[in-house]
C-alpha cells in the first residue's frame, strides 16, 4: 500500500473519480466513468508524477448489472499495481474509448474483450472477433450466457443444448444471472 | 464333369501349381531352345555390331536398378547418423539395427494413395517426378567407380554430367508449378533460383581441373590422379575444391542450403502436394543425388578409385577353378560340411542348454559369413576393379556422411543470404581460382 | 485484385473452399468487418495470400497466420486465433477455487507452474492468507526449474525454426531431466497441478532431491555445451541478428513483457519490479540487452538460465523447515473483493485478476497471457522480412498457444 500515491491520485483526478481510491495489499484502485478513460489514461501515461508506461492488462467484466473495463498499470513511481476500472457501462450497448493510440498492444486485448463481452472500444481499428468464429452471435463471458453445466443449479436444468446464448425462456433472470454488485 | 476336371478338382494347391507350371516351362524351354538355335547367331551378330548401344542399355538398366538400393542406404544412413548426432537411437526395429527400415519406407510409399490435387496440371504434375528422377539417375552414367566400371566414358563426361544434372531443376520447377499450391510454387521458384545461381560457381570451379587434366572425360581425370594421395587434384586446387563442395551442396539441395523443401518455412516446398510413389521418386532422387554429388567430388578432387597409397604387399592370387580338378568337388561338397560342424562345435560344447540344431544353425551362418568374406578377400586381391570400387565407395560414403553431418549441425540459410553468397563470394572466388590456375599453367609451363 | 465479391454460400458461410478453382484462398467469404480487415484482404500488384497453419510444420501449436506476400517478402500478416479456444475463463467461473488450479495447467503446457502461481497468489490476497515460508521456497525452487526447462526448449525451437535439426533434441535432454525431477516432486511430468491456495501439494522428496543434486552438479556445463552449438554458429548468428528488431518504445507500447522486453533494454522483471514470494530475499540479477532483435532475445534467455541456477542454489541453501500448507478450509468462500496476481514467467508477466462475490466460485477470473500480447506484436515485426523469417521471429517471441487461445 502506498498512501502517498493515493493522495497524488486524489489530488490529480479530483472530480473524475467515481468513488474513493481503494487500496488493498499492493493494489490501488480507482474508478472512472467510461467517458473519462482516455483523459485519465493519457494523464497517467504522460505526467511525470505518474509515468505509467506499462499497460499490464485490459479486461472486460460483466457484473451482471453493468459492464466494466478494467485496466492494470505499472509504473516505477509507485510500488503498487494501479487498477483503473471504467465503471458503469450499459449492458445493452457497452462503449468505451480504445487505448490503442497510447498502447497499440492493447488492440488484441480489446478485441478479446469485444469477443467475450461485446464491449465496443471506440477507435480500435480492428475490432472483430478473435477467438470465436466470425458468425458467432453471443458473447460467451457475459453472465447471461449459459454453459450446459450451469444447468445443474439453474431453472434450465435438464436442457441439454450445447450452448445457449440466452437463459431458458421460463427462467427468472434474478436466479439465472449471477451478479456481483460490489465488483 | 469330365474325368480331367474331376482329377483337377482333387489336386491340392501345390499340385495345381506344379501341373500348370511344369508343362508350361517344358514348352517354353523347348521353344526357347529352338528359337535360340535359329535366331541366336543373328541376334549375336546385331548385338556385336552395336556394342556401344548394348553397353549403354545395360549400363542404364544397371544404374536404374542400383539407384534404389543406394537411396535406401543413404536414407538409412541419414536416419541413423543424425540420430546419433541428436543423441537418439534412431531406427532399430525393422531388420538388424533398423537397416531394413528404408525398405519398409519404400514399400509404404508404394502402397499409398497417389493423389493429384484438384486444379493441378495433371500431365506436368505426373511427369515432374520422372524428370527429376531420370535427370538424377542418368548423370550416374558417366561416373567411374572402378577401372572399367562405368556406364559410358564420354570425352565430354563432365559436360554431360552438368547438362543432365541440370535437368532436375526443370523437374523441380514443373513440380512446383503444376502442384497448384503456393508453398510448392515458392519451393519450385526457390529451387530454380538456387540451382541456376549455384550452377555458375560450380561449373567455374572445375574449369581449373579441366585445364590441368586437359580432358573432360571423368575416367581420364581419375587416371591422371593415380599414384599417391598427393596427386589428387584437391591439393592442386584447394580453393576450387572448396567452392565445388559448397556449390554442390546447394546443387543437391542439402542442408544448410535445403531451402527448396524447408519444412519450417514452406512445408515441403515443391513436394508438398506429392504423395505415394511420386513423392517416393522425388525423395529417392534427392538421396541418389546426394550419393552422385559425393561420387563426383571424389572423382574430380579425391582421386576417384585410386587408393591413397600403394598397397605395400603386392599379392597376385590367380586361382583358376579349372586347375583344381577333383579338389573343386571336395571344396564344394566337403568344406561346407566340415566348416559348419567345426564352427558349431564350440557353441555346442560351451552351452549345455543349447539344442544341437541351434548350434548347427549358428555354425552354418558363421561358415557362410566366413566363406563370403574369403571370396571377397580373394576378389579384392585378384581383381583391381574390386579394390577400386571399394576405395571409391569408401570415399563417396565419406562425403555422404559429410553431407549428413552438415544437416545434423547447421541451421538453414535465408534465401537472400544464399544468393548473396553465390554471387558475391563464390563467383569471384571461382574466377580467381580459374585465373590463378591459368597463370600457374603458363608460368610453370605445363 | 481480390475483393469480397464472392457471396457466402447458402449452406454454410464458413466454407472457404472455392469449388470452381479448387484452391483454398484464405479470404473470408463475408464483407470486411473492420477497416483493418478491409485493408488486409485487398491485394496489391503482384501480391498473394498464403495460408500458414493451422497445420503447418512449425506453427507453435494451433495457430493460423494469413500472410500477404510479394514474392518471398511478407507485406502484411493477419494471425487468426481461436483454434484452441476452450473458454477457460468461463469454466473457471463455474469451478470452485481449489479446482481451478487444475483448469489452468493446460493453458501453459511448457511451464505450467507459472500459470498456477498468479492464481494462487490472487486467491491468497483475497483470503489475506500468509503462506508458510517453506512453501514459498519450494514454489520458487520448482518455478525456477520450470523456467530453465522452458528456456531450454525455447533454444531448441528457435534453432528448429531456423532449420537446425539437432539443438531441439539436445535441449530436450535438459528439459526431460527437469521434467522427470518435477514429476518426482509433483506427480506429473507436464501439467503439474502442484500449487495450492496457501502452499504446495507435497513436500520435497528423496527422488526429487537426488535428481536435482546430480543435475545441478553438471547443469551449468551442460547448458553451456548445448548453447555452444548455436552461439558460435555463423549461419545461426547471421540469421538471428537484426531479425525482428523491436526498440524500447515499441516494446512498451506493444505491452510486451518478459525476456522480449528485457532484450530491448527495459529492466522490467516482476520478480524485482513488483516483488512477490521470497524473491526480495534472493540475490540474482535481471539481465538485459539493448539490441532487441531475435539474437538478443535468445542470448537473454541463456543469461536467465544462469540466473535461475543461482536462485535454485540459494533456495537449496536457505530452505527453512516448517509446514508446506497454510491452514485453509476445504471450501473457500473469500469475502467479496478484487485481487490481482502477477508473476514473472519464462514468457513474460502472467497476471490474473480475480473477483470474488463471496461464493465458492470466483465471479470472474481474468487470465492474462503474455504470449497473446506478443503474438499481437508479430504483425508489426514481420512485415518487410522474408517468409523464412516469419516463423523465426514468432519463435523468438516464444508464444505458447495454449495460453494465447485460452
Amino acid at each position: 500500500m502506498d498512501p502517498a500515491f493515493k493522495r497524488r491520485l486524489e489530488t490529480r483526478f479530483r472530480g473524475v473519480l467515481l468513488g474513493p481510491v481503494h487500496q488493498r495489499h499492493d493494489e490501488t484502485e480507482i474508478r472512472v466513468g467510461p467517458g473519462d478513460v482516455s483523459a485519465v489514461m493519457r494523464a497517467l501515461h504522460d505526467e511525470p508524477t505518474f509515468r505509467f508506461e506499462f499497460l499490464s492488462d485490459v479486461c472486460g467484466v460483466d457484473t451482471g448489472v453493468v459492464m466494466q473495463v478494467v485496466y492494470h498499470l505499472w509504473s516505477e513511481t509507485t510500488a503498487d499495481w494501479l487498477r483503473v476500472i471504467a465503471d458503469g457501462l450499459s449492458r445493452d450497448d457497452p462503449r468505451v474509448p480504445s487505448l490503442t493510440p497510447l498502447w497499440p498492444g492493447a488492440e488484441w486485448m480489446e478485441r478479446e474483450a469485444y469477443d467475450m463481452f461485446g464491449i465496443t472500444f471506440e477507435g480500435n481499428r480492428d475490432l472483430r472477433r478473435i477467438y470465436m468464429p466470425p458468425d458467432y452471435m453471443a458473447f460467451p463471458l457475459r453472465k447471461d450466457f449459459y454453459l450446459p453445466d450451469d444447468a445443474a443449479r439453474s431453472p434450465g436444468a435438464g436442457v441439454r443444448h450445447v450452448e445457449q446464448s440466452h437463459a431458458p425462456v421460463n427462467a427468472d433472470p434474478s436466479v439465472t444471472v449471477r451478479t456481483a454488485r460490489g465488483a | 464333369m469330365t474325368t480331367v476336371s474331376r482329377a483337377w478338382g482333387r489336386l491340392t494347391l501345390p499340385g495345381k501349381i506344379f501341373f500348370t507350371v511344369v508343362p508350361l516351362l517344358l514348352v517354353l524351354g523347348l521353344g526357347g531352345l529352338i528359337a535360340i538355335m535359329l535366331l541366336g547367331p543373328l541376334v549375336l551378330q546385331i548385338l556385336g555390331d552395336n556394342l556401344p548401344l548394348v553397353r549403354f542399355v545395360i549400363a542404364a538398366t544397371a544404374v536404374l536398378l542400383a539407384a534404389i538400393p543406394i537411396a535406401f542406404l543413404n536414407i538409412f544412413m541419414e536416419m541413423k547418423v543424425i540420430a546419433f548426432m541428436n543423441l537418439r537411437i534412431g531406427p532399430d526395429r525393422v531388420g538388424p539395427w533398423g537397416t531394413l527400415l528404408s525398405v519398409v519406407h519404400g514399400l509404404k510409399v508404394l502402397g499409398k494413395e497417389d493423389f493429384t490435387p484438384t486444379g493441378a496440371d495433371r500431365t506436368i504434375f505426373t511427369l515432374a517426378p520422372v524428370v527429376v528422377f531420370l535427370g538424377t539417375v542418368m548423370s550416374f552414367l558417366v561416373i567411374p567407380f572402378a577401372p572399367g566400371l562405368f556406364g559410358q566414358d564420354f570425352n565430354i563426361g563432365l559436360l554431360y554430367f552438368f547438362a543432365v544434372g541440370g535437368l532436375t531443376v526443370v523437374g523441380l520447377m514443373m513440380a512446383g508449378w503444376a502442384s497448384f499450391n503456393k508453398y510448392s510454387l515458392l519451393g519450385g521458384l526457390r529451387a530454380a533460383a538456387q540451382i541456376v545461381s549455384y550452377e555458375i560457381p560450380l561449373t567455374l570451379s572445375v574449369v581449373g581441373i579441366l585445364m590441368l587434366a586437359g580432358t573432360m572425360s571423368l575416367n581420364q581425370i581419375v587416371l591422371n590422379q593415380s599414384g599417391s594421395f598427393l596427386d589428387w587434384y584437391v591439393f592442386q586446387q584447394p580453393l576450387g575444391a572448396l567452392i565445388f563442395l559448397i556449390a554442390i551442396t546447394a546443387e543437391a539441395n542439402r542442408a544448410p542450403f535445403d531451402l527448396t523443401e524447408a519444412d519450417s518455412e514452406i512445408v515441403a516446398g515443391f513436394a508438398t502436394e506429392y504423395s505415394g510413389m511420386r513423392f517416393g521418386f522425388l525423395f529417392f532422387a534427392e538421396y541418389v543425388n546426394m550419393f552422385i554429388v559425393s561420387a563426383l567430388t571424389v572423382t574430380l578432387f579425391f582421386g576417384g578409385w585410386n587408393a591413397p597409397f600403394d598397397w605395400p604387399f603386392p599379392i597376385s592370387a590367380n586361382l583358376d577353378p579349372a586347375s583344381l580338378g577333383i579338389g573343386l568337388l571336395i571344396l564344394v561338397a566337403v568344406v561346407p560340411l566340415i566348416g559348419t560342424l567345426a564352427l558349431a562345435a564350440p557353441f555346442w560344447l560351451m552351452r549345455s542348454s543349447m539344442p544341437t540344431w541351434q548350434a548347427l544353425v549358428i555354425g552354418f551362418v558363421l561358415f557362410n559369413v566366413l566363406a563370403v568374406a574369403a571370396v571377397l578377400g580373394w576378389a579384392f586381391v585378384s581383381w583391381e576393379w574390386v579394390v577400386g570400387l571399394l576405395w571409391s565407395m569408401i570415399k563417396a560414403y565419406g562425403f555422404v556422411f559429410f553431407f549428413v553431418w552438415l544437416r545434423g549441425t547447421l541451421p538453414r540459410v535465408r534465401i537472400d543470404q544464399l544468393m548473396n553468397f553465390a554471387w558475391k563470394w563464390l563467383l569471384p572466388a571461382a574466377l580467381l581460382n580459374l585465373f590463378v590456375t591459368a597463370l600457374a599453367i603458363i608460368v610453370l609451363g605445363r | 485484385m481480390v475483393t469480397h465479391s464472392r457471396q457466402p454460400s447458402a449452406d454454410d458461410p464458413r466454407v472457404l473452399l472455392d469449388q470452381e478453382i479448387g484452391v483454398f484462398e484464405p479470404v473470408p467469404p463475408y464483407p470486411p468487418r473492420t477497416e483493418r480487415e478491409a485493408e488486409f484482404y485487398t491485394l496489391g500488384d503482384g501480391e498473394m495470400f498464403v495460408n500458414m497453419g493451422p497445420q503447418h510444420p512449425s506453427t507453435h501449436g494451433v495457430l493460423r497466420i494469413v500472410l500477404k506476400l510479394n514474392g518471398e517478402q511478407v507485406v502484411d500478416l493477419d494471425p487468426v486465433l481461436g483454434y484452441l479456444h476452450r473458454g477457460v475463463e468461463k469454466i473457471c467461473e463455474n469451478s470452485d477455487y481449489h479446482h481451478i488450479v487444475n483448469q489452468l495447467d493446460p493453458l501453459e503446457y511448457i511451464s505450467s507452474l507459472f500459470m498456477e502461481w498468479p492464481y494462487v497468489q490472487a486467491a491468497e490476497k483475497l483470503l489475506d492468507l500468509e503462506v508458510p515460508r517453506r512453501a514459498e521456497y519450494i514454489r520458487v525452487l520448482s518455478g525456477e526449474l520450470n523456467r530453465i526447462a522452458s528456456h531450454a526448449l525455447f533454444m531448441g525451437w528457435f534453432a528448429l525454426d531456423l532449420g537446425g535439426l539437432t539443438p531441439i533434441l539436445w535441449s530436450f535432454i535438459e528439459r526431460d531431466e527437469i521434467v522427470e525431477m518435477l514429476g518426482a516432486l509433483t506427480g506429473a511430468r507436464m501439467l503439474f497441478n502442484y500449487f495450492r491456495i496457501g502452499g504446495v501439494n507435497g513436500d520435497l522428496n528423496h527422488e526429487f532431491m537426488s535428481r536435482l543434486g546430480s543435475w545441478m552438479s553438471r547443469a551449468a556445463t551442460q547448458i553451456e555445451a548445448n548453447t555452444k552449438l548455436l552461439n558460435e554458429n555463423e549461419i545461426f548468428v547471421r540469421r538471428a541478428r537484426g531479425l525482428g528488431r523491436m526498440d524500447r518504445e515499441m516494446a512498451l507500447r506493444m505491452c510486451v513483457t518478459g525476456p522480449n522486453l528485457r532484450a530491448t533494454g527495459v529492466p522490467f522483471d516482476v520478480r524485482r519490479a513488483h516483488p512477490y514470494s521470497i524473491y526480495p530475499e534472493l540475490d540474482f540479477d535481471v539481465p538485459t540487452r539493448t539490441e532487441g532483435d531475435s539474437l538478443a532475445r535468445y542470448l537473454l534467455r541463456v543469461d536467465e538460465v544462469k540466473q535461475s541456477l543461482r536462485i535454485i542454489d540459494q533456495c537449496l541453501h536457505q530452505m527453512p523447515d516448517g509446514p508446506i500448507m497454510a491452514r485453509i478450509p476445504r471450501l473457500i468462500r473469500p469475502r467479496p473483493g478484487r485481487a490481482y496476481g502477477a508473476v514473472e514467467s519464462p514468457r513474460g508477466q502472467y497476471t490474473m485478476y480475480m473477483i470474488s462475490d463471496g461464493t465458492d466460485q470466483p465471479f470472474r477470473l481474468r487470465i492474462h497471457d503474455p504470449s497473446f500480447v506478443h503474438l499481437g506484436s508479430v504483425g508489426r515485426l514481420v512485415p518487410g522480412n522474408l517468409v523464412a523469417d516469419t516463423m523465426a521471429i514468432m519463435a523468438s517471441l516464444d508464444p505458447v498457444m495454449g495460453g494465447v487461445d485460452k
